[in-house]
């Protein structure tokens, strides 16, 4: 794989603010293509990477390379790849749309009007309205249109649906799935809901506390993982190197792990688990690896 | 960049030109009319006011029928600071308020440009704006100035360099608290507070400082009067007088209560003061500024504030450029 064929690359990323550390020792290479979703609860980095990712940030340790290029650099090159649609989806509330698109326009090298008009009147959002009186959807979708005007090759949402009602929310994710359908463009968003992942996304990225708990491509690690249920033991079995959870009720004992399919132990009953349950048991694992960890689970 | 930096900022151009505009026309009518008292010219009469019959009759009519706009114009020292952060306050605050520091900056402009362009595009505004009040009021002044000198308080601060330079420091500090502060409104507060113990804290204490004072002394007048008739008064009308007093016969400064003895002993010898005082070697002193050192002040003060500004300006260009916000 050549360097650009990695829509994202860190090495050993941080970010300290005042407070301390927002991001620790994040290393990741997420491949160009598809749909990379960020999850973790609030707190958990989510903002902060996202904002080193599209430059707005300076990392206090470590590099980020996005398609292929160092992103402090900040040319209009670089800039012009890559859209992004902050919380909250901000725009200029007094400007009407068609000035919104006007900015869009003034700001980038390639800016596609006629997509971003057509996206628009399609969703019948007025282009003389002013931005701040439209609702939340529809700020959203302008801010949406006019990122995908950028034509961009990397698109970084954060949290793009989480203040929308679930009208919107639907509406919006149809919106941006058709434009990933339609081109060539990898997007990556945050999210801390996690159910409906599993039918939009390619590729995972778990954060927790400022680190990365779990990245790779979604069916794998569903291939990989597996959840084992059989008589009340110590976690410490055979598999204890793969232990990610275990929970013990009075007869039973329920481990999930990542043993790649082995066969279970007799006695041993093992299931396939749910995105979700996956992700959970990553979340509800202790944050510090070097000193809470069970021993032996590679961190 | 140029119509994006229009149509963020027009509201306040356009108030700010309005008010500058209407001040302005306002000014040139009653100014006309005040300067239609001295057929000569003002310049023509400087310091001539206790002189020449016409010129003092000039100056009455000045008094009585224009005093009341130069009170009001001393109302308006706070005009540059106004301009300058209203323009500088919303900059960087109101992106940041808004959440659209996230749009702004993820477009193709690198953000060092976007910064550039704005601090240019507002600062010029802010001088362009500033430059045109300061403009019509020192025009205005001149036949206040012929009368009074221009170290006043309400001539020095309203005229020539250092309104301006008022006005880019109070841009500077509204510019750098709004990146600091997050917020406009607050930003625009600091500014004014941060403009007003500036001012205060220069024109009292480093103003005078600019340059050693010059001190003059001479013989207690016997006649009466201090001003003789034919001979200029020395510190004269257009200077800037910073200590006044009497010397006694061996140069000592003598204090107020001395004076008060003084005055008090040749009460009760039933002399003429200035003749008491006159035959015991008393001398009057003046500590004082020449007038014709405005400009060099005038320049001195301009550019402490403009160098300010240009520090607080660096701060917030450094801190964009390191990514602090």
């Amino acid at each position: 794989m050549t360097a650009t064929e990695f829509a994202l690359r860190t090495d050993a990323v941080g970010k300290r603010y005042r407070k301390g550390w927002a991001l620790r020792d994040c290393t990741l290479a997420l491949p160009a293509g598809g749909v990379i979703a960020l999850v973790g609860p609030n707190g958990a980095g989510k903002t902060t990477l996202l904002r080193l990712v599209v430059g707005l940030l300076a990392p206090s340790t470590g590099t980020v390379e996005v398609l292929g290029h160092d992103v402090t650099a900040s040319t209009p090159q670089t800039l012009s790849r890559v859209g992004f649609l902050a919380q909250d989806h901000p725009l200029y509330k007094r400007f009407t749309v068609a000035e919104m698109l006007r900015f869009g326009r003034a700001c980038n090298l390639r800016f596609d009007q006629g997509l971003a008009e057509r996206r628009l009147a399609k969703l019948g959002i007025p282009l003389d309205r002013r931005a701040g009186t439209l609702s939340g959807g529809q700020q959203a979708q302008v801010a949406l249109a006019l990122a995908l005007a950028k034509r961009p090759d990397l698109l970084v949402l954060d949290e793009p649906v989480a203040s929308l009602d679930p009208l919107a929310r639907h509406e919006f994710l149809q919106v941006l799935m058709g434009a990933v359908a339609d081109g060539e463009v990898t997007v990556l968003f945050s999210s801390h809901v996690v159910h409906e992942l599993e039918r939009v996304c390619d590729h995972l990225v778990v954060l927790n506390n400022g680190r990365v708990t779990l990245t790779g491509d979604i069916d794998t690690l569903l291939v990989e993982h597996r959840r084992l249920v059989g008589p009340r033991t110590p976690t410490d079995l055979d598999r204890s190197g793969a232990v990610v959870e275990a929970v013990h009720s009075d007869r039973h004992t329920s481990l999930l792990v990542r043993d790649g399919g082995l066969p279970p132990a007799p006695g041993w009953q093992a299931q396939p688990v749910a995105l979700e349950e996956l992700v959970l048991a990553y979340l509800r694992r202790p944050s510090e690896p070097s000193t809470t960890v069970p021993s032996g689970v590679p961190a | 960049m140029t119509w994006l930096i229009w149509r963020q900022h027009r509201a306040e151009v356009c108030v700010l030109g309005l008010f500058v505009g209407m001040f302005a026309v306002v000014l040139l009518v009653l100014g006309t009319q005040a300067h239609d008292l001295f057929p000569g010219g003002p310049a023509g009469c400087a310091g001539d006011a206790g002189v020449n019959e016409a010129c003092a009759a000039s100056f009455r009519r000045l008094d009585e029928e224009y005093g009341y706009v130069e009170n009001l114009l001393a109302g308006f020292y706070l005009v540059p600071v106004v301009i300058g952060a209203f323009l500088g306050a919303p900059l960087l605050a109101r992106e940041l308020e808004d959440g659209t520091w996230q749009l702004a900056w993820t477009q193709a402009v690198p953000r060092m440009r976007w910064l550039a362009t704005k601090l240019a595009a507002l600062a010029g505004v802010t001088v362009a704006l500033t430059g045109m009040f300061t403009a019509v009021l020192t025009w205005f002044r001149q036949p206040f100035d012929a009368w009074e000198g221009r170290f006043q308080y309400d001539a020095f601060d309203l005229e020539g360099l250092v309104p301006v330079a008022y006005a880019l420091f109070a841009f500077g500090v509204a510019t750098a608290a709004g990146a600091i502060l997050r917020r406009s409104l607050p930003a625009f507060g600091v500014a004014f507070g941060a403009f007003l113990a500036a001012r205060m804290a220069v024109a009292l204490l480093a103003r005078p400082a600019y340059a050693t004072p010059l001190t003059t002394t001479e013989p207690v007048g016997v006649g009466g009067t201090t001003d003789q008739a034919g001979r200029r008064a020395v510190p004269g009308f257009a200077d800037w007088v910073i200590e006044r007093g009497y010397v006694d016969a061996s140069g000592r400064r003598l204090s107020g209560t001395e004076y008060h003895e003084l005055e008090g002993a040749a009460n009760r010898a039933g002399e003429n003061l200035n003749q008491f005082l006159h035959a015991r070697g008393i001398q009057r002193f003046g500590v004082y500024h020449p007038a014709d050192r405005f400009w060099t002040f005038q320049l001195i003060e301009a550019a402490v504030f403009v160098a300010v500004a240009a520090i607080l300006i660096g701060v917030v260009v450094w801190r964009i450029r390191r990514r602090l916000i």
